[in-house]
């Protein structure tokens, strides 16, 4: 019963695979670039670099606005993993370039401030103010989180700046680390390997 | 890491294409290769725009089927509904019976394929072209695994007693 049915259903099936077939290479791979093609055109290009720092491997990334991550002391699967999923993430050190000099030269102790476009659109109106109040912190000087709160003006948000700063996409060049607690403790910092590379970024700017 | 889309094209568009074709490349449509790309394409263009909210560990393939499943079902209700108001005209019939009257083989299979309900011709097309399993066709077309095995013994059974017919 079961070899009968098994047998129909082998020559039903031979039939079927021959007539249905495949599709001819000359429409797949049209459809293929067609595919592709629409995919470069819609999604967001996201190029990428890395270089060594003293705070372990340091990665930046890219967009057609500017510099829109950066990260280090992690790996690269981590550093990568923080991008939506639809954008087209490449790897070209010459995009970044640019960046990675001005990073080389403080790192070096030659340069205290970034002169790079940047692009932190993708956070909220209150995230961004908070990173723009800490721009305006110049090297070598450190605020606490209630007095960014306050050139806010909102003195009771100190905590939300807490939160804004640790969200921070690029530190180092929007210097969040120049952001310490009011009782003279250093506070948090997501960067890197935490408090210790926040202590090691002060003693460079000649802040500790 | 999570499956970035590009790594979603590089791995299933053919499959998906080849499954399209298969569903709706097959009917002696002159513009059928075209309406096949078409719908890759917009497959490719729905799965973009819902991917963000796929889980990671969701299974992509089934998914993206799934999709190509539903564009493929409106296709083919469009395209019936095209030919019923064209076989309701009598000076086309001469042009009709051109199509369901095939002269070999591949192509009265062909015809006979066309002619089974969308799930069965879904069933079908993903058990023995597409060479899925039942658990990820149930998942595809959002029934239980028994009516898919049904579906599929419907469409053989159909497909074998019309061409036993004809031996």
């Amino acid at each position: 019963m079961t070899t009968q049915k098994s047998k129909n259903e082998v020559f039903v099936v031979k039939h079927l695979r021959s007539a249905l077939g495949s599709p001819m290479e000359t429409a797949l791979s049209r459809s293929r670039e067609r595919v592709n093609k629409w995919f470069a055109e819609e999604a967001p290009l996201i190029q990428w670099g890395e270089m060594s720092s003293p705070l372990g491997p340091l990665f930046a990334a890219v967009n057609e606005r500017g510099l829109c991550a950066l990260d280090f002391g992690r790996q690269e699967s981590e550093f990568l993993q923080r991008f939506d999923n639809r954008t087209r993430l490449e790897k070209d050190p010459k995009a970044v370039q640019r960046v990675l000099v001005q990073l080389r030269e403080y790192f070096a102790g030659d340069r205290s401030s970034f002169n790079l476009p940047v692009d932190i659109s993708q956070l909220t109106p209150f995230q961004r103010s908070v990173l723009e109040v800490a721009c305006r912190i110049a090297p070598g000087q450190v605020w606490t989180y209630h007095r960014v709160a306050e050139e806010l003006g909102r003195p009771r948000s100190s905590r939300p700046v807490g939160g804004a700063l640790a969200r921070n996409p690029i530190p180092i060049v929007i210097p969040c680390h120049r952001v310490v607690a009011s009782d003279g403790s250093l506070g948090g910092y997501s960067g890197g390997s935490g408090l210790k590379a926040k202590r090691w970024l002060l003693r460079l700017e000649g802040a500790l | 890491m999570a499956l970035r889309f590009e790594e979603l094209i590089e791995r299933h568009h053919d499959e998906i294409f080849a499954y399209l074709w298969r569903l709706l490349g097959n009917d002696g449509r002159r513009d059928a290769a075209t309406d096949v790309e078409d719908l890759t394409q917009d497959v490719f263009l729905r799965a973009f725009d819902s991917f963000v909210g796929l889980r990671p560990n969701s299974n992509h393939r089934a998914w993206l089927y799934k999709i190509a499943t539903h564009c493929a079902y409106t296709q083919l209700r469009r395209i019936k509904h095209r030919r019923d108001k064209l076989s309701s005209l009598k000076h086309s019939t001469a042009e009709l019976e051109i199509s369901i009257s095939p002269k070999d083989m591949e192509q009265r299979v062909r015809a006979l394929v066309n002619e089974l309900p969308a799930k069965q011709k879904a069933c079908v097309t993903l058990r023995y072209l597409q060479d899925l399993d039942y658990p990820e066709i149930a998942q595809i077309l959002s029934c239980s695994q028994e009516s898919a095995r049904a579906n599929v013994y419907q469409a053989i059974r159909h497909l074998r007693l019309a061409l036993e017919g004809e031996r």
